[in-house]
């Protein structure tokens, strides 16, 4: 099965506050296939959000490469990124991230903008029919609840069909029930669209949902 | 889903803000407009009342009021002429035409304006409904005789003697053709009459010339000039008029004068329109009437230039001051843009992270700059409109003219260019800032 993520000797460091450089991250090999849903967990600042934001394109390693449906996204421009990014990387957010003036809908039709999308309104509102807002299509975040809001999140995330979804703990904000019923949404579509889903988590019970579940440690 | 719904979702989120700048840049332009459209609209009202006046001639004092008093029918005459020099004018061989004016009453504010039925060809005045009144010369010259009588007459009461017996005189009608602002603003129509009140300015106390009256038999096409807010009557009816001084009054005092029959000089009149065979000719006649005694000739185009000289300064200031607003409004959607950017990183960086690229952002911020400036100067130009519309009644008392609120000038484009131009700049700062918003760091949870 094609790769659609593959990680080599990607390392990245930050300098400190006296100036030295402190080693964030350090993976020598990671590669997920197509449609497959990878738990990734490791210890609080251990550097699992940072590895997210290098996959996604959002930072840039040090050294290694990152390839992304076979394009190494380290050497494209990062105006060629960006568009990559929103072509073909999903995004969740722990804290949803949803912009506050915009409605549900305009809020998935965002993601679908920036990857010059061209079939309207339609997935967007399909999708969030899917995660059970077709009836709060029009409503801003701030009248939602914390549920709703991660699964505007989530119908955004998918709203370009992308071969690549992260997840970045996306129910640390969410109650036991809540946390629940997004993951099983999430993880339903993902699986019904072949979309590889990698997710960050410190959480036992998510773990339990995924078949590979990635200690971070394991990675180096 | 586009950057124009991004960018209005991003004013309404700062609505106080938002409200606030762009009604600072509209009171800007709104003042600017209402400055270039009232100067500009003034200055071609005065070029368009001069046109065809190429030199005016009248007593001795300030060749500005002289031409404020001829052409534009404001401010007062300096004084009158000898009859003499207006035929002396009409003989000279660069002279093509010398049309007499004498002024001193009104009717409800507007002047009216003794002169003679050269007028109207002279100066290419067209009626728009009736006829031109009648004049003659023997009217005239008999209309300045019978006021000499009526002056020995009023002398000889003075002295306490018996005033001879003036002789029968025959009068011409006293007709009138009327502006067309006159006719749209006092009701007149071809045929009715009315009656003139003493004196330049209308005044509860004045005295009306009740004896009098004069038929209206002809209305002016509008010229969009002073000609619009003046009453014409022929020159021999002005003189029929008790208390018109053929001479001038406080001279004839002074020398303990008596009017005398078959005086060579009978009459006097306020000023004299000459238009000239040839402008080369201009010059040499304007040093003959100024280096004579009792007159001065004057340029109304030139006068009217130092006018606007002199106004200009006046008007410069004012556009300084609009200037001024417009950018401290610049600076001020700066500042409130600039500010918001600490809110807007999240915002910011998740756009970001959904793929919009660095120069989106950037192009997001300047053009919300932009958006505001255009939006404000769009309502400032509207409200500029409003402005003049509303000073044109303040216009019309100061200076005659009233200037049209309907039309647009090509400046208000150039203002308009210059306010998206000043949001372009007033959004660099912002955008840069916005442009430089590290994206990792700002997508991370805040609790």
């Amino acid at each position: 099965m094609k790769d659609v993520l593959s990680l080599n000797n990607v390392s990245k460091s930050y300098r400190d506050a006296d100036g030295s450089p402190l080693d964030v991250i350090h993976i020598s090999r990671l590669s997920l296939a197509t449609g497959e849903q990878v738990a990734l967990v490791g210890q609080s600042g251990s550097g699992k959000s940072t590895l997210l934001n290098l996959i996604a394109g959002i930072l840039l390693p040090d050294s290694g490469e990152i390839l992304v449906n076979s394009t190494n996204i380290t050497k494209l421009a990062e105006a060629a990124r960006d568009r990559f990014r929103a072509a073909n990387i999903g995004y969740v957010f722990q804290s949803f991230n949803l912009l506050q003036g915009f409605t549900a809908l305009e809020n998935v039709l965002l993601g679908q903008m920036f990857a010059g999308g061209t079939n309207g309104g339609d997935r967007a509102v399909k999708l969030l029919e899917i995660v059970g807002l077709g009836k709060r299509l029009h409503h801003k975040p701030r009248a939602m609840s914390v549920g709703e809001q991660q699964r505007v999140a989530i119908a955004r995330a998918l709203v370009n069909a992308p071969p690549l979804v992260l997840a970045d703990e996306p129910t640390g904000s969410l109650d036991a029930k809540n946390s629940e019923a997004v993951l099983e949404l999430l993880q339903q579509i993902c699986a019904d669209n072949k979309h590889t889903l990698l997710l960050v988590t410190h959480d036992a019970a998510v773990m339990k949902r995924f078949d590979k579940v990635i200690q971070l440690e394991e990675l180096r | 889903m586009n950057l124009l719904k991004i960018i209005l979702k991003n004013m309404r989120q700062r609505a106080l803000a938002t409200t606030l700048t762009t009604i600072s840049v509209a009171l800007a332009v709104a003042l600017t407009v209402a400055i270039l459209h009232i100067k500009h609209g003034m200055e071609n009202r005065f070029e368009q009342s001069a046109i065809g006046y190429e030199m005016v001639v009248g007593a001795k004092g300030s060749p500005l009021q002289l031409v404020l008093n001829t052409v534009f029918n404001l401010d007062i005459s300096p004084g009158n002429i000898p009859w003499s020099l207006v035929e002396k004018l009409r003989e000279d061989r660069r002279v093509k035409a010398a049309v007499p004016f004498s002024v001193g009453d009104n009717y409800h504010g507007f002047r009216i304006i003794g002169t003679t039925d050269q007028f109207g060809e002279a100066f290419g005045y067209k009626l728009a409904e009736g006829r031109w009144f009648n004049f003659s010369e023997a009217a005239l010259r008999d209309a300045f005789i019978e006021a000499n009588e009526h002056a020995h007459e009023r002398i000889a009461e003075e002295r306490g003697e018996t005033p001879p017996k003036p002789a029968e005189h025959h009068h011409e009608a006293s007709e009138a053709v009327i502006g067309a602002t006159v006719a749209e603003q006092t009701g007149l129509r071809v045929g009715q009459t009315f009656i003139a009140a003493h004196g330049l300015e209308p005044s509860p106390n004045a005295e009306q010339h009740t004896d009098n009256p004069w038929t209206i038999v002809g209305i002016l096409a509008p010229t969009h000039t002073a000609v619009d807010r003046g009453l014409y009557i022929n020159l021999d009816s002005f003189y029929h008029i008790e208390g018109h001084e053929v001479r001038d009054k406080s001279k004839a005092e002074a020398k303990k004068e008596e009017p005398k029959d078959n005086d060579p000089d009978p009459g006097q009149v306020s000023s004299v329109a000459v238009k000239l065979r040839s402008p080369i000719l201009a010059l040499t006649l304007y040093r003959e009437i100024n280096d004579s005694d009792n007159a001065m000739a004057a340029f109304p185009a030139v006068e009217i230039r130092k006018l606007f000289s002199i106004v200009g300064n006046i008007d410069h200031i004012l556009l300084a001051q609009a200037i001024l607003i417009g950018i401290v409004a610049g600076v001020a959607i700066a500042v409130s843009i600039y500010n918001s950017m600490s809110e807007r990183r999240r915002e910011i960086a998740i756009l970001r992270a959904l793929g919009a690229r660095r120069g989106t952002i950037f192009a997001v911020v300047v053009l919300e700059a932009v958006s505001i400036c255009a939006i404000g100067a769009v309502a400032g130009v509207i409200g500029g409109h409003i402005i003049v519309f509303l000073a044109n009644a303040a216009l019309q008392r100061v200076s005659g003219f009233t200037v049209s609120a309907f039309e647009f000038q090509t400046v208000e484009l150039i203002v308009v260019a210059g306010c998206i131009i000043l949001g372009a700049l007033a959004g660099l700062g912002p955008a840069a800032r916005a442009y430089r918003t590290e994206v990792a760091k700002n997508l991370a949870p805040t609790s």
